[in-house]
């Protein structure tokens, strides 16, 4: 029975209609195998090439080790150097210039009407953020075109009193008032970063970061905060403040609250999480006395 | 054929790039750091520059577009070392340590201000993270000419000990000005 539909006009189509079905499926494999065949012979190629640029640089640089390791004196290259060599090791040097004056806090690029200057900024060895101010030159006055000096740095009150007739002047006023500005973000920052759990919640500041108040404890094991710190740096030039209050809660024992005025001395004199730093070790020797 | 290989693969393809791309950047930095051309060579080289490579575009920059790029970064050179008053007479920077993500160098670099000279050693680490690149001064080493005012030395080991490079230069300035002002007044007494 079962033969005689194979052999009906319906089951032939069929039988053949699957049978193309077949070979279709097994063309696309087989394209399907030659073509992940083929990436594979490809990335294979790219590791070998990738491999010998490796090994190659690789010797060259322990060779330039080498060569340098008896030497301190400065190498002429053996082989005589095209003129392009020359002038491209020329650009070089004056960049690498270039970038030292970035570490002097003040560099800066010509413009076609002026100059823009960049104002950068640390606290003691750490590169913090750097300003850029684009300054006209030309026709008859200098004008500030575009700067990224945050808002509550002082620029318009600087600017008329200097811009016009000093620009050097200018330029140290602005860096002194951003490099403090920095120098007490960063302190603070410091302060939470690493003196979390001494300090309830988080730090309270002023965007100039004139202005810090918060509660503390010098024990990281203690569980209160009996210390409130109050800091006021009224010379907007400088990293240290100049109103330090350290008050204790009433319920404190006698011998914390005393030590309220060395805190406040402290903030006065050193830097914000030195200071802290300061009261750890203290504490620690306190706690230590038998 | 799984997925799995070709991973391996690609994995091995993007470390050796990177490896290779660090390669160069080292390789490079060496032969520039332990290179010296004198101003004479330099000037020779920009003239027959120019003759050597008429009409040759091998995708590189063409002598033009070098030498003008060379003009504006020492015409603004020379405006930055006018207007600070900061001249650096000589620079050496040699690349101690080079990794993906860490570059140490070592710099000499001396110069003056105004009257008042000065010679520098400094160790800068800078470190790329997220979002921009960290950079940091230590082992920073400061002789300058008027070294026998005491007040002039305990600011320098001040600055010293915490690495204020930047402070350094900025106070350089105020008191290059100030001594060079205090020079001319008692040369105007003489």
């Amino acid at each position: 029975m079962e033969e005689g539909k194979v052999y009906s006009p319906d089951g032939v189509f069929a039988h053949l209609a699957m049978l193309e079905a077949q070979a279709h499926e097994a063309a696309v494999k087989q394209e399907e195998k030659e073509q992940q065949e083929e990436k594979l012979a490809r990335l294979k190629a790219r590791v070998q090439e990738l491999r010998a640029q490796r090994d190659e640089l690789r010797a060259k640089v322990d060779l330039q080790q080498k060569g340098q390791l008896g030497k301190e004196g400065v190498v002429s290259d053996p082989a005589q150097p095209s003129a392009r060599a020359v002038v491209e090791w020329n650009i070089k040097r004056i960049k690498a210039m270039l970038q030292v004056f970035y570490l002097t806090g003040i560099s800066g690029k010509l413009t076609k009407r002026g100059v823009c200057f960049c104002i950068s900024t640390a606290y003691e060895g750490t590169y913090l953020d750097s300003y850029h101010l684009d300054l006209l030159t030309k026709p008859e006055e200098v004008q500030i075109h575009r700067h990224s000096i945050p808002i509550f740095i002082p620029l318009e009150q600087i600017a008329t009193k200097y811009l016009q007739t000093d620009i050097r002047r200018f330029l140290a006023v602005l860096s002194d008032h951003l490099n403090a500005y920095v120098g007490r973000r960063y302190q603070a920052d410091q302060l939470q970063e690493h003196f979390s759990n001494q300090i309830e919640g988080t730090l309270q500041r002023n965007s100039l970061c004139n202005l810090l108040v918060f509660n503390y404890n010098v024990s990281k094991k203690s569980q209160t905060f009996p210390f409130n710190a109050r800091l006021l740096y009224g010379d907007l030039c400088c990293s240290l403040p100049t109103e330090v209050i350290v008050s204790c809660t009433p319920d404190a024992p006698a011998s914390l609250a005393a030590r309220a005025a060395a805190h406040s001395d402290a903030f006065r004199r050193v830097a914000l999480h030195k200071a802290f730093r300061s009261f750890g070790s203290a504490a620690e020797s306190v706690d230590g006395a038998p | 054929m799984d997925n799995g290989i070709f991973q391996v693969y690609e994995d091995e393809i993007q470390s050796l790039e990177e490896e290779v791309k660090l390669l160069t950047e080292k390789y490079e930095d060496s032969q520039q750091e332990s290179t010296f051309f004198s101003d004479e060579e330099i000037l020779m080289s920009i003239k027959s520059f120019q003759r050597e490579f008429q009409g040759e575009s091998k995708g590189h920059e063409s002598p033009s577009d070098l030498k003008a790029q060379l003009e504006s970064l020492e015409k603004d050179l020379s405006f930055l070392m006018k207007f600070t008053g900061i001249q650096f007479t000589s620079h050496s920077k040699k690349t101690v340590e080079k990794t993906r993500d860490r570059t140490v160098g070592k710099h000499r670099l001396s110069g003056h201000c105004y009257s008042v000279s000065f010679q520098l050693e400094f160790q800068l680490l800078e470190m790329q993270n997220k979002e921009n690149v960290s950079a940091v001064i230590t082992d920073l080493s400061i002789i300058m000419e008027s070294g026998e005012d005491s007040d002039v030395s305990k600011f320098v080991s001040s600055t010293e000990e915490r690495g204020n490079l930047l402070t350094f230069f900025r106070s350089l300035s105020s008191y290059a000005e100030w001594y060079e002002h205090r020079r001319f007044t008692f040369l105007h007494f003489k």
